[in-house]
């Protein structure tokens, strides 16, 4: 399978990591060879026909800043649209920035490939949450798969696990944990009795948040996570402009403290039911599946027939991100085997 | 045979149960297994709410053993809505997080007391320089959970205030 790669940020890398570090056996198991024959970043693109080597795309990124200077395949300021065009390819693997905005560019590759015909897998929250449904329809006219499980909570399995290994069972609702970052810092106020600032000063010093930590810690990115749950588990058409949205800036080390007297956390809680849409701090008994700390994420999807099923895992991280890009890859391979 | 002179006692219970198959049993399990005798059982189902649904059972037994029942049925989580005729209050929390006034504040307390079957339990206040943190413990009936939730963060709203509520 022919791959083109999209956005060369901390995901893309990691897709390129896990593909060269899967490649035996996904051959052995699934009879699947994965070639890159293209990687586009912001500055340039990488093309080869028989496929590029992930060593070496990893290698020229974090020694040049780009895979433009990729040794006579590199190509200067060719972007991502051109490379769609030029590319004999199978399925793109869109990994740009997220926007929450406009969707692009994510929003004008997904549609050219799909036109295309081409096969579709992103981790891209921005044009899912603004545009679901014109996305999702275009993929339908045109025949071709278009797979998001790597844009909801990372690693932790959700929407395949929702629509494929729950057919019988009507999704009621979904509530859970859904941005690592604002996780991360709520656990680490709740330990260490410290203020919201301060936390979040430690937070991006580590990494786990941003330098601007706006969508995080206003609940926007949680907020787009369960716009892409309500249009693809719950069957609910909205858009970001319909989740009722409340960050964590406010809380106090006082509030955590009282909270903490009865035996509550509070956690930045997204709630999607068919009347419910919202993200906000909640109360959460310290026992219940809801007070997982650090930078996890987690959800409770309840259920008509199997009653409350929880799952828990690495919301974000390069390589934990690329293995739902993966899964996704390797299912729609398998779809085109039967 | 029970000893002669021990009082055997009936109590009405109302069970909130999953509408699903095998709950029923799984709720009747623990109460037979402390030895008290079940009586009725009526499926309210025209009370249903969502995939919940209300079961009136009867049981009887000594004081010990009822107590006993109780005990288990919490223990494995089942929610009892009423118990004799009397419906069983619960406590909730919320947090207001903000610039509040004494004023406000009793403002606040008396809009919850004005709702039907709640009342507040409970009050902390810590404040820092700039914020008031308030905890409100109240106690209201099962049925009236969502529409107390609802009222807070409508006060919340109009007074500014980030409110947190329980999941």
């Amino acid at each position: 399978m022919k791959i083109s790669i999209i956005g060369f940020g901390a995901v893309g890398q990691g897709v390129a990591k896990a593909i060269r570090s899967t490649q035996e056996r996904l051959k052995r198991k699934y009879n699947l060879k994965i070639d890159i024959v293209a990687v586009a970043d912001s500055k340039g693109a990488a093309v080869k026909e028989d496929g590029l080597d992930p060593q070496k795309l990893l290698e020229v990124k974090s020694e040049k800043g780009t895979v433009a200077y990729y040794p006579d395949h590199g190509h200067e300021n060719m972007d991502g649209l051109q490379v769609l065009e030029e590319v004999e390819y199978d399925c793109l693997v869109e990994v740009t920035p997220t926007n929450i905005i406009t969707g692009e560019p994510g929003k004008s590759l997904i549609t050219k490939a799909m036109k295309d015909g081409k096969e579709v897998v992103t981790s891209n929250k921005g044009h899912l949450s603004l545009f679901y449904k014109e996305l999702v329809n275009l993929a339908k006219k045109h025949n071709v798969n278009f797979k998001f499980e790597a844009s909801v909570g990372g690693a932790m399995p959700i929407i395949n696990f929702a629509q494929e290994t729950l057919p019988s069972s009507k999704i009621e609702s979904i509530i859970g944990i859904l941005n690592g970052t604002t996780n991360f810092i709520l656990s680490r106020m709740t330990a260490e009795g410290s203020s919201y600032e301060q936390t979040l000063k430690e937070a991006q010093e580590l990494g786990i948040a941003e330098t601007d930590p706006t969508q995080d810690v206003e609940g926007l990115d949680a907020a787009c996570k369960s716009v892409i749950l309500a249009n693809s588990v719950l069957g609910r058409e909205c858009t970001l402009d319909d989740v009722e949205v409340t960050g964590i800036t406010r809380i106090t080390p006082e509030a955590i403290e009282l909270a903490k007297e009865d035996g509550y956390h509070i956690k930045l809680i997204a709630e999607i039911s068919h009347d419910i849409l919202r993200v906000g701090p909640r109360l959460v008994k310290e026992t219940s599946p809801y007070a997982v700390d650090g930078t996890l994420n987690m959800a409770t999807l309840r259920t008509d027939l199997a009653g409350e099923i929880t799952v828990i895992g690495k919301g974000a991280g390069s390589i934990e991100t690329a293995s739902a890009i993966l899964t996704d890859i390797i299912n729609i391979w398998k779809s085109k085997q039967s | 045979m029970d000893p002669i002179g021990v009082l055997r006692l009936r109590m009405s219970l109302v069970l909130e149960l999953q509408d699903v198959p095998g709950q029923l049993v799984a709720a009747l399990e623990p109460i037979a297994s402390v030895g008290a005798n079940i009586v009725t059982i009526i499926h309210e189902r025209d009370a249903k709410t969502g995939a919940l649904v209300p079961v009136q059972i009867t049981i009887e037994g000594d004081k010990e053993t009822l107590d006993l029942a109780i005990k288990k049925l919490t223990e494995k989580g089942i929610r009892i809505i009423e118990k004799d005729g009397i419906p069983l209050k619960e406590k909730v929390n919320a947090i207001l997080i903000g610039k509040i006034s004494e004023e406000e504040l009793k403002s606040i307390v008396d809009d919850i007391n004005r709702l039907k079957a709640v009342k507040v339990a409970d009050l902390s206040l810590k404040m820092s320089t700039t914020t008031s943190t308030i905890k409100i413990t109240m106690e209201a009936e099962h049925n009236s959970l969502k529409l107390l939730e609802d009222e807070i963060h409508k006060i919340g709203t109009r007074e500014g205030l980030l409110v947190i509520t329980e999941t």
